[in-house]
């Protein structure tokens, strides 16, 4: 176990003195590497801010039915009872027509003109809360109520919440797909800067070799530079988003404030950043490892 | 002990260095290896090595045979030997010190052990005072005798030099020829490969000649 920790220390101290010995060249691959990271992750962010704006709307589906005026009381209470039986629905709410009549004249402002009808043109109605907001589950409920008796139309408002649902996955989607293109191309850069490291050291990797170092030792501080630099320029990643989002928090929230909603950007988590830079320092480590296993099995001298 | 039997080692390229051969070093000998240019000396010490495998026999080192070896056990058996290059093989990107640490890093020693190990090899082979020097500011006899102290630093039961006293003057020949048998006086087995006739004088040891990949005598 000692043993193992003297190694390992050796091969940490080795990578951090070589990125230390070469500064501009490490800056420059760091900064590289953290602009790979930082669109993905500001794009996240931004569609972690889109979610949460959204969530801030009722986007809970709404079912109403409305019976044929030919529907009586009676009726439209044995309707009802048959509705509170249905596995989907959570609540029923009963609107008669005289209830229906009076919201009408007070909401619309429009007494007079009602006050001069003969009749009520308005039916008996239900307004139902799904215990779901599953599209398809909400297109069976609508299937299922539709043959009742004195039921004359339905009207559903999940659609715009489904196109929603949908811009959102497909948005997750994108943000998923560039997260990564951009991951496998942190690994790339991190395989070619030490690929690069490689060629300076291929002397010492013989000669270690050829005194019995193995092929984990060869490989222990290319893995660490490559973990390191990962990690630094997951650092810069999350810096520069939360450094952005400071920048342009104030005006989004100018914006929003005007339109009455308190609704502010939000900067990524002591979670979610430590995640993004422990990934970042694992893209880094997993370059590392492919460029000098080639580069191994390349030079076999077996 | 290390033994050759009827080994051959033949390159892609289709020549064959060895042919056939079959030889046993027993442990504590001190053994050169002569013959001309291409006769096949490195050639046999890299197999006693487990630098390179044989093509076909075998190369038993401590009754293991070297073949099959996986290449962690290759790098362990690695770790026992001292091994001293033909063109030193130092690394001019490091100190004097750095250089003969090397072995002492790959096997995990503590920082404090590496410093007393290297100072004691260093001192052995007269270069302690060049301890902080830059290889390249080194003699070719220094530069060897630094390749010296790489490959004695971490004690080695076997002790592997090629053509050691190549391209050295006389009296830096003398010395280098007097610390492998100062090494061997101690019980490490030493395998020299040379074709230098007055090194190989005064080290009064056992020869085995080889021309053209078999051994003559």
């Amino acid at each position: 176990m000692r043993t193992w920790l003297i190694s390992h220390g050796h091969a940490c101290g080795r990578a951090v003195r070589r990125l230390a010995s070469q500064p501009t060249v490490t800056l420059l691959s760091v900064l590289v590497i953290g602009i790979a990271i930082t669109l993905p992750l500001g794009l996240y962010v931004a569609f972690a801010n889109v979610s949460a704006a959204a969530s801030r709307v009722n986007t809970e589906p709404n079912v109403n039915v409305y019976l044929a005026l030919s529907a009586s009381e009676a009726e439209a209470r044995e309707l009802e009872r048959k509705l509170r039986s249905m596995d989907k629905v959570q609540r029923v709410t009963y609107i008669s027509r005289e209830r229906a009549l009076d919201e009408m004249k007070r909401v619309a402002n429009l007494s007079e003109l009602l006050a001069s009808l003969e009749t009520n043109p308005l039916p008996h109605a239900f307004s139902i809360r799904p215990k779901t907001n599953d599209p398809a589950a909400l297109d069976a409920l609508r299937k299922e109520i539709a043959p009742l008796p004195k039921v004359e139309s339905i009207a559903m408002d999940f659609e715009w919440a489904q196109k929603l649902k949908r811009f959102a996955t497909f948005a997750e989607r994108i943000v998923l797909l560039i997260g990564l293109l951009l991951a496998a191309a942190v690994v790339f850069v991190t395989g070619n800067t030490i690929r690069l490291q490689i060629l300076t050291q291929k002397d010492e990797i013989e000669v270690s070799q050829l005194i019995g170092a193995t092929r984990r030792f060869i490989r222990r501080p290319f893995l660490y530079f490559g973990a390191i630099q990962g990690l630094l320029a997951g650092l810069v990643a999350v810096f520069a988003v939360i450094t952005f989002i400071w920048w342009a928090g104030a005006e989004v929230s100018a914006l929003t404030t005007s339109y009455g909603s308190d609704f502010a950007l939000q900067v990524p988590t002591l979670q979610q950043s430590l995640g993004v830079i422990l990934l970042s320092a694992l893209l880094g480590w997993l370059g590392a490892f492919m460029s000098v296993w080639l580069y191994l099995r390349r030079v076999s001298n077996r | 002990m290390i033994s050759f039997s009827n080994t051959v080692k033949r390159y892609p390229n289709g020549f064959e260095a060895l042919k056939g051969v079959s030889l046993t070093i027993e442990k504590g000998e001190l053994v050169a290896l002569t013959g001309h240019s291409g006769a096949g000396k490195s050639t046999l010490l890299r197999l006693a090595a487990g630098i390179e495998l044989a093509t076909q026999g075998s190369v038993l080192v401590n009754n293991q045979n070297v073949s099959h070896l996986k290449e962690a056990g290759l790098a362990v058996m690695r770790r026992n030997f001292g091994l001293v290059f033909q063109n030193h093989r130092l690394l001019f990107d490091r100190s004097v010190f750095e250089n003969v640490a090397l072995p002492l890093t790959i096997a995990g020693f503590s920082h404090i052990e590496t410093g007393k190990r290297v100072r004691a090899a260093l001192d052995k082979v007269g270069l302690l005072a060049r301890e902080k020097a830059d290889p390249v500011t080194l003699s070719g006899g220094e530069q060897q005798r630094l390749c010296i102290a790489r490959a004695i630093v971490n004690r080695p039961a076997t002790l592997f030099a090629d053509e050691p006293t190549g391209n050295l003057d006389l009296a830096y020949a003398e010395t280098i020829i007097d610390l492998f048998k100062s090494f061997n006086q101690v019980g490490v087995t030493v395998l020299l490969a040379t074709h230098d006739e007055i090194g190989l004088a005064r080290l009064k040891c056992r020869r085995i000649a080889l021309d053209h990949g078999t051994l003559t005598s």
